[in-house]
């Protein structure tokens, strides 16, 4: 489970968070719905122990992320595709990780053809990687310790409609396992199709949340999204 | 399932690792060997069989690309933003670092037992060639000093890169340091003073010639707190505090 408690989050003069709660439940898709700038990342990365709140607190598993004696096996995170060294290879990002979380070599094999990546390009420099490829790395890398818990921000971003297929097939396989996945997307689409549960948050503040079809109130998912991000950016921050 | 905190000698061999596991990483190590053996053989080559002048010309090649690796290696992940995984797979800051610190000093002490190790079939070679007798005589302090230099010069790469999390400011100001300290040892005697006590490198001087006195060492100190232990320690408590993005 993942828990954010009265979160926020203030720049000198941006309240990034204000006041953000809610919970992915164990066993579930939660999307992350807001517009570029909302806080997602902010919020995704205060989970991940790598940005202060300014009060509040986020858990993962009932624990802040940073007194997790081996996070990850309990939590996988994908933060940002893009964030490689483009001169080193699929595999050995792979490599790296699996020698941190001490697993055997094999789990890289693994982890390759789960997430549908050949053994010729797991070979080759990520510098040379498309979005869509550094996507699968980055959700393989997330899975390397078998976590109960994942993050996952903008994961669709730059995978064709075959990955987007495959990755919907995948997380709920995982939430079917029992996994808590966090998934952040600007894609409206994508996410009512995976996600069990939907968080909406416009300037940093909580907006809705509840199941697609309540939040869809039989006008359609966007038109909700829409009316309450353009309600919120209205409003005095 | 393994839960307990990943051990330290993991997390030195996954750093030691990310040394060379790019193509960047290959390139430094190998022109590092190539231009310290070339040193090596130039000098006897010139100078005549003397295995401590020979030996020791490889350690110019060392206090420039070495602090350069250094860097390297302890701004790497800000570079490339690898810090994002990195510190999520172990938020414990302080040990990633030490990680990535230990491999430069180590390396540094190997670079100087592989110049000697070159060194020694060169100055018999030269020695046979130019038919002079070799001249083998190296003293233990100087040999030790000059091996301290070198790791003291990759600890002030490790520290102004850990400081400024930035890989060209941190090299430039390694690089250009030398050239502000040879100005201002001649301005006058306040500068030459202060180059006496501030510059690593003019402090390092006893130290590689074996005779350190009181003095020097007191020098030595001041000099490698303003450019080790001051930027290193400013330098982990940013890398603590830092936000991730």
């Amino acid at each position: 489970m993942i828990e954010f408690q009265r979160l926020s989050k203030r720049y000198s003069d941006v309240k990034a968070l204000d006041d953000v709660s809610f919970i992915v439940p164990a066993g579930s898709v939660t999307g992350f719905l807001g517009p570029n700038g909302a806080g997602k990342s902010t919020a995704m990365r205060i989970l991940a122990g790598l940005s202060r709140p300014t009060s509040g607190s986020a858990t993962v598993l009932g624990r802040p992320y940073a007194e997790l004696e081996r996070p990850g096996y309990e939590v996988g995170t994908l933060l940002d595709a893009s964030a490689q060294h483009p001169g080193r290879s699929g595999r050995e990002v792979l490599t790296l990780g699996a020698m941190m979380l001490g697993l055997p070599r094999s789990r890289v094999d693994e982890v390759l053809e789960l997430v549908g990546l050949t053994g010729k390009e797991g070979r080759r420099a990520v510098g040379g990687y498309s979005l869509g490829m550094r996507q699968r790395l980055g959700i393989g890398h997330a899975l390397l310790g078998r976590p109960r818990a994942l993050i996952l921000d903008e994961p669709a971003n730059g995978l064709d409609p075959q990955g987007i297929h495959w990755m919907r097939g995948l997380l709920r396989d995982l939430a079917g396992s029992g996994c808590a996945v966090l998934l952040s997307s600007h894609l409206l689409h994508e996410v009512e199709q995976v996600a069990d549960r939907i968080v909406m948050i416009g300037r940093g503040r909580l907006l809705a949340q509840g199941t697609p079809a309540e939040l869809g109130q039989g006008r359609g998912l966007e038109q909700t999204f829409l009316d309450l991000t353009a309600a919120a950016d209205r409003s005095p921050a | 399932m393994n839960t307990r905190r990943i051990p330290f000698r993991t997390l030195l061999r996954v750093e030691t690792r990310k040394l060379f596991d790019t193509r960047g990483g290959k390139v430094i190590s190998g022109v590092l060997v190539a231009l310290a053996a070339g040193a090596v053989v130039g000098r006897g080559v010139v100078s005549g069989p003397e295995l401590h002048t020979v030996a020791g010309t490889a350690g110019i090649v060392f206090g420039i690309l070495l602090p350069v690796l250094a860097i390297l290696t302890v701004t790497g992940e800000w570079s490339h933003r690898t810090a994002l995984t990195t510190f999520t797979l172990e938020p414990r800051r302080g040990r990633v670092m030490a990680a990535k610190c230990l491999p430069p000093l180590v390396a540094s002490v190997m670079a100087c037992a592989f110049a000697m190790l070159v060194a020694v079939p060169v100055t018999a070679a030269v020695a046979a060639a130019q038919g002079v007798p070799a001249d083998w005589r190296v003293a233990p302090p100087a040999l030790a000093g000059w091996t301290a230099t070198t790791v003291l010069l990759t600890a002030q790469g490790l520290a102004l890169g850990t400081v400024l999390m930035n890989a060209p400011a941190a090299i430039v100001t390694c690089l250009s340091s030398t050239v502000i300290w040879s100005v201002v040892g001649r301005l006058g005697s306040a500068g030459e003073a202060a180059m006496e006590w501030l510059d690593l490198n003019t402090a390092t001087i006893p130290l590689v010639n074996g005779d350190v006195t009181g003095a020097d060492a007191a020098r030595l100190a001041v000099s490698a707190l303003a450019w080790i232990v001051l930027p290193m320690a400013a330098g982990m408590v940013r890398t603590m505090r830092r936000e991730v993005d």
